[in-house]
């Protein structure tokens, strides 16, 4: 057995496989299915200040190879998340990190307070959501506002902050330094992709709220490539993710410079998808006697 | 543990019925042991990555000392395309059982089963599991046509069975709600348990709330997860608050959900 183990800005992972926020629930949803304590860690929902219903449906539709989601952060708000969920996720034994997505710096601020001391051993900061109206998507794609937001919250808390960009941007690298300059100490790259579908017998969009975040293994290439450039330009740990479904495909996101992954969309192809991952990881490894995965982080670029 | 397993099940026989649609038989002793009427499971539909998702179909019937387990559905799509041309010996993945299915009163009743076209896939089970509880069953089913009446015979084994078709071509001529609606006047139900579109579904509501007779409806939405971690599947519910269709149902008290039909 290779060691997969990892330390990501200070959260310490057996391997580096962790849940996608949004895709994966509790947790608890999978535990008949295996053994949650096997994965690196687990990301929660997207939280909202408040609860939130989400958006109107349909919420999601099928495309090649992936799927657009259109959930609208449907939450119970921070406060129902941390008495009724998070103990149920606390108990799988497994680092959590809570995904946040504040409309406003000051909501950011006042989730990280309320989140701390409760468990989570971290925090993804969401300013790439493309479902909803405020916040989200729109506080990060402006370099410096994207900073404003991580540095008020790295001043409010002592939680490694994880900031998850959105790739809908002319330049990633870019809004990518901006927010490592403001303190983060790490990065989720990619969100979804925005897109729509349109149903030509209606002649309507197939989605309630039109448009969407396109997921799945369609949008892998576009991750690989944001991770592979990101590396080169911040010094702090990205987490990769966009469509992983294998070990394989971890290991191309690992290659471009990603410490650790996070498996979504892959849970609806294969809900195993994460075992799987992991195991193959390890197959990986013995095979081309690779003692410890890091040392394969960023190897594709690296001398 | 509780809760839904994944399971990789080998096709015993797929029969072709008429409209497009299949009977689809699986090997899947835990499933067809576990399952109960109104659950379903979701079955993957490709050996790779598109389509991407798996397809959710409603449990039809259960042999269980067989160990077997049928999927009645109707090829609408690429998943479902390919699913049609699996055959004996073909292995297809599932994941289930999942969702909250239909209330069966183990204190018995007069029971009326509703299927419009393809809604008729979870009432069998419904109707087997119904008459194992000394239900008595009455079974409509309405298509536009005699051909899309799917699995009569199958129905006539656990009560009588009337139809609706939109040329009169089996049975009444009009619609499963005017069936219905003739069926409440001549007799009176306990219960009545309805699938199918959401127009006709949103009329069984109405009709419920009119008659005071508790009905439950089986809901279809498009589903990624399944298990209720996505929130892809929501429909809006009586309070507000979206509720989620492969979790909170598919089956629903006619109350619980606002069907925007």
């Amino acid at each position: 057995m290779a060691d997969l183990s990892v330390n990501l800005a200070g959260i310490k992972m057996k391997n580096p496989v962790m849940s996608a926020s949004g895709t994966f629930g509790s947790g608890s949803e999978y535990a008949s299915l295996f053994d949650i304590s096997k994965m690196g860690a687990l990301v929660t929902k997207g939280l909202t200040l408040r609860p939130r219903a989400g958006n109107k449906p349909p919420r999601i539709c099928e495309t090649p190879a992936g799927l657009l989601n259109a959930v609208g952060l449907q939450n119970p708000g921070v406060e129902a998340f941390i008495s009724d969920v998070l103990p149920e996720m606390l108990g799988f034994g497994v680092p959590v990190i809570a995904n946040i997505a504040g409309s406003t710096t000051d909501e950011f601020v006042e989730m990280a307070r309320q989140l701390s001391g409760t468990g989570i051993v971290g925090l993804e900061i969401n300013i790439s959501c493309p479902n909803v109206k405020t916040g989200g998507m729109a506080l990060g794609t402006v370099p410096e506002v994207a900073a404003q937001v991580v540095e008020a919250v790295v001043k409010e808390t002592d939680l490694p902050v994880i900031v998850k960009l959105t790739p809908n941007v002319t330049n990633i690298v870019e809004l990518a330094r901006a927010v490592a300059g403001a303190g983060a100490d790490a990065l989720s790259l990619i969100n979804t992709l925005v897109g729509m579908v349109i149903d030509v017998e209606q002649r309507k969009p197939v989605l309630g709220n039109v448009v969407g975040g396109l997921s799945g293994p369609a949008i892998r290439p576009v991750g690989v490539w944001a991770v592979w450039q990101v590396a080169q330009a911040v010094d702090i740990p990205i987490v990769g993710m966009g469509g992983i479904c294998t070990g394989q495909d971890a290991l191309e996101f690992i290659l471009a410079g990603a410490s650790a992954v996070a498996v979504g969309s892959a849970f609806f192809n294969n809900p195993m998808a994460a075992v799987r991952i992991i195991t193959e990881l390890d197959e990986y490894c013995t095979k081309h006697g690779v003692d410890k995965l890091q040392d394969l982080v960023g190897a594709a670029w690296k001398e | 543990m509780n809760g839904p397993g994944e399971f990789i099940c080998r096709v015993s026989a797929q029969v072709s019925l008429a409209s497009d649609s299949y009977l689809l038989k699986l090997e899947a002793p835990t499933l067809a042991w576990t399952t109960s009427p109104g659950q379903f499971a979701m079955l993957q539909c490709g050996e790779g990555l598109d389509p991407f998702l798996r397809r959710p179909l409603s449990i039809h019937q259960v042999e269980r000392k067989r160990g077997v387990v049928y999927f009645l559905y109707q090829v609408r799509g690429q998943g479902t395309r390919w699913l049609a041309k699996r055959s004996k010996g073909d292995m297809i993945p599932l994941l289930g059982p999942l969702g909250r299915g239909f209330t069966v009163n183990p204190a018995g009743g007069k029971g009326l089963l509703v299927g419009a076209g393809m809604g008729v896939a979870p009432l069998l089970l419904l109707a087997s599991e119904l008459a194992n509880q000394q239900w008595e069953v009455v079974t409509l089913m309405g298509a536009q046509t005699a051909s899309g009446i799917l699995r009569p015979d199958a129905f006539m084994d656990y009560g009588e069975v009337r139809t609706a078709t939109d040329d009169g071509s089996s049975g009444m001529k009009g619609t499963i709600l005017d069936l219905l609606n003739k069926e409440l006047d001549d007799s009176s139900y306990d219960m009545i348990f309805a699938c199918g579109p959401l127009p006709v579904l949103k009329g069984v509501q109405s009709i419920s709330i009119d008659q005071g007779i508790p009905a439950e409806l089986s809901l279809e939405e498009r589903m990624a997860c399944g298990v209720g971690a996505c929130l892809g599947c929501t429909c809006g519910g009586a309070d507000g608050e979206y509720l989620r269709v492969c979790q909170e149902g598919p089956v629903f008290k006619a109350g619980e959900v606002d069907i925007d039909g």
